[in-house]
């Protein structure tokens, strides 16, 4: 009777032992016995990863998330567990993501050629990238919790955007923009009659254009002809003494220019003598308008000015008479 | 009505003493490994091995009916993958632990409180102490490490048949494929499903065994007492290891 408790209650202990290791070993998808790859992942937030998660390659899953823990300078690592003979990518990088939509996260195994399109996750790879250590640079999607959320927000605003517009177009809205629709025909058909009448206008207008457009076609010709002209003598040494002549007047220019520098520079000097005559001139004007000295009395006296002028006649008189008989005011003689 | 409050106070002040007195005897006992150790095989077979059939029936039922609820609760909403974690996460946290601790609570705490108090009021335990054997060493102590050890043991094969039953109903009867049942069952699975329920269990059964025990030895008044005894063995067992479920739920998970 004791030996058969004792192999009941073994075997009940051994069945049960080897039921709850095997199950929890299959259930967690762990490989005994095969060599696996442990690699570290860096990423800036895991998100929902946790740890027992897959790690998924092209779709297939080829191992599990061992481990993840806060690292130094704001990282979080996560120990990425690799079944024997899985080759990961040249340049790997994780993409954690929400894998459904019931909360499982799942790590995904990507190539970083060709790079991401998104770019977000490429700037968050790099970032992980450039912190150097042999990590793999890891980035995280938004849950489908945030991306409902962010629907949420969307689509009240949408229904806030309908309500103003359900406000803004009642019955009166209504009637003014039916009214302005059937204005808007009666423009349009008024548009139409003037174009057709400017048809014609604008028939004529095509024919001078075009025309004017055949002559500048022949002016081009003609240009093109002159230019022909102009590039054959120049090809004769023509251009050549045109130059020499031109840098001869561009020497004569420099010695003008020289010679009116000198000019300025004597101008300079009587600056101050002319000054002083303008002085004496302004003095002298400045008297005349004050009517004193001579020419200003001649200027304010008419008497003065009748006199003097009667004087001068009989003098230029005098000096007639002088020439026409001198020998009746001088007298020559030897002796 | 202050009396009434005073006595009901000295009342659980002493059944607190009383087992405190209990279990400092118990642990006293654990060095009398001459007496216990080759005592608790039997206990073993009698707790644990004995109570598998009802254990195993009661699980089977629990995985057919949680598979046919959860797929009638998810169709049309959710994908019936889900069955299978439904069926995989309830019985490894919840109803695989908690219903076979209520089974054993009825079986195997009945079993050792009316054991032990018939032996009490019969005066075999005193015919025990007078013979200079130690009843903690001789008769409580292998039946609290039985309980303790084999309970768990009991559970875990309890789970597994569990989700056997869970799998063949949707095979059968949901039209779920098999790898749509394993992949429901590994989604969200973790170690920690699988230690939580069965240190759980390993708490029921603990108590079970010793709440059997404490009442049993307590035991008054000849056949009537022993019916009493048994009564309110079930009734504390199922009691506490409710309070336990919950206990454990908030501290571990």
């Amino acid at each position: 009777m004791k030996r058969e408790n004792e192999f009941a209650v073994g075997l009940v202990v051994i069945a049960a032992f080897s039921l709850i290791v095997a199950g929890a070993l299959w259930l967690s998808g762990t490989h005994l016995g095969r060599g696996e790859a442990v690699h570290t992942a860096r990423f800036r937030t895991v998100g929902g990863l946790g740890v027992g998660n897959p790690v998924v390659l092209r779709g297939v899953r080829v191992g599990r998330v061992e481990a993840v823990r806060l690292a130094a300078g704001g990282w979080v690592e996560a120990d990425l567990k690799i079944y024997a003979g899985v080759s990961p990518p040249t340049k790997p990088a994780v993409i954690a993501a929400s894998a459904s939509l019931f909360g499982e996260w799942a790590a995904t195994l990507i190539s970083l050629e060709p790079p991401v399109d998104d770019p977000n996750v490429r700037q968050a790879l790099v970032e992980a990238q450039a912190a150097g250590g042999g990590k793999w640079p890891g980035a995280t999607l938004p849950d489908i919790g945030q991306l409902t959320a962010q629907a949420s927000r969307i689509a009240t605003d949408i229904a806030t955007v309908a309500s103003r517009i359900q406000t803004a177009f009642d019955s009166q809205a209504v009637a003014d923009l039916r009214r302005s629709i059937r204005d808007f025909g009666q423009i349009a058909d008024r548009l139409v009659r003037f174009a057709d009448e400017q048809a014609d206008v604008i028939g004529h207008v095509s024919t001078n254009l075009q025309q004017g457009s055949e002559a500048v076609a022949q002016a081009a010709t003609d240009l093109q002809t002159t230019l022909g002209r102009v590039d054959s003598a120049t090809n004769q040494g023509q251009l050549a003494s045109i130059l020499n002549n031109t840098a001869a007047a561009s020497s004569d220019i420099r010695s003008v220019s020289q010679d009116l520098r000198e000019l300025a520079d004597a101008a300079h000097r009587n600056q101050e003598s002319l000054v002083r005559v303008l002085v004496s001139a302004d003095s002298v004007m400045s008297r005349i308008a004050n009517r004193s000295g001579t020419l200003g009395l001649l200027v304010a006296d008419s008497a003065l000015y009748r006199e003097t002028t009667l004087t001068m006649i009989q003098l230029r008189q005098l000096l007639s008479d002088i020439q026409a008989n001198p020998r009746k005011y001088f007298t020559f003689s030897v002796f | 009505m202050i009396s009434t409050i005073g006595s009901k106070t000295v009342e659980v002040v002493r059944a607190a003493g009383r087992f405190g007195h209990f279990v400092g005897d118990l642990a006293r006992a654990t060095a009398d490994v001459g007496t216990w150790p080759r005592l608790t095989v039997v206990q073993m077979r009698r707790i644990g091995v004995d109570s598998l059939p009802v254990a195993l029936f009661i699980a089977a039922f629990t995985g057919i009916v949680l598979a046919l609820q959860a797929s009638y609760t998810f169709t049309g909403t959710v994908p019936l993958y889900i069955v299978g974690t439904v069926v995989g996460k309830t019985m490894m946290l919840e109803l695989g632990p908690v219903l076979t601790g209520l089974a054993l609570g009825g079986r195997v705490g009945a079993s050792v409180a009316a054991e032990l108090g018939t032996m009490k009021v019969t005066e075999q335990v005193d015919a025990l102490e007078t013979l200079a054997y130690d009843p903690h060493s001789y008769l409580v102590l292998p039946r609290v490490i039985a309980g303790t050890t084999m309970v768990p043991i009991v559970v875990a094969l309890g789970i597994a048949t569990g989700l056997l039953t869970g799998w063949l109903a949707s095979l059968v009867l949901l039209d779920l494929s098999t790898a749509e049942f394993v992949k429901g069952l590994k989604f969200l699975y973790r170690f920690k499903d699988t230690w939580f329920g069965l240190f759980k269990s390993a708490t029921f059964g603990f108590t079970i065994t010793l709440v059997g025990c404490i009442v049993g030895l307590a035991t008054r008044g000849g056949a009537e007492g022993v019916g009493r005894s048994t009564t309110r063995a079930v009734v504390y067992s199922a009691m506490l290891i409710l309070v336990l479920d919950a206990f454990w739920a908030m501290i571990l998970l």
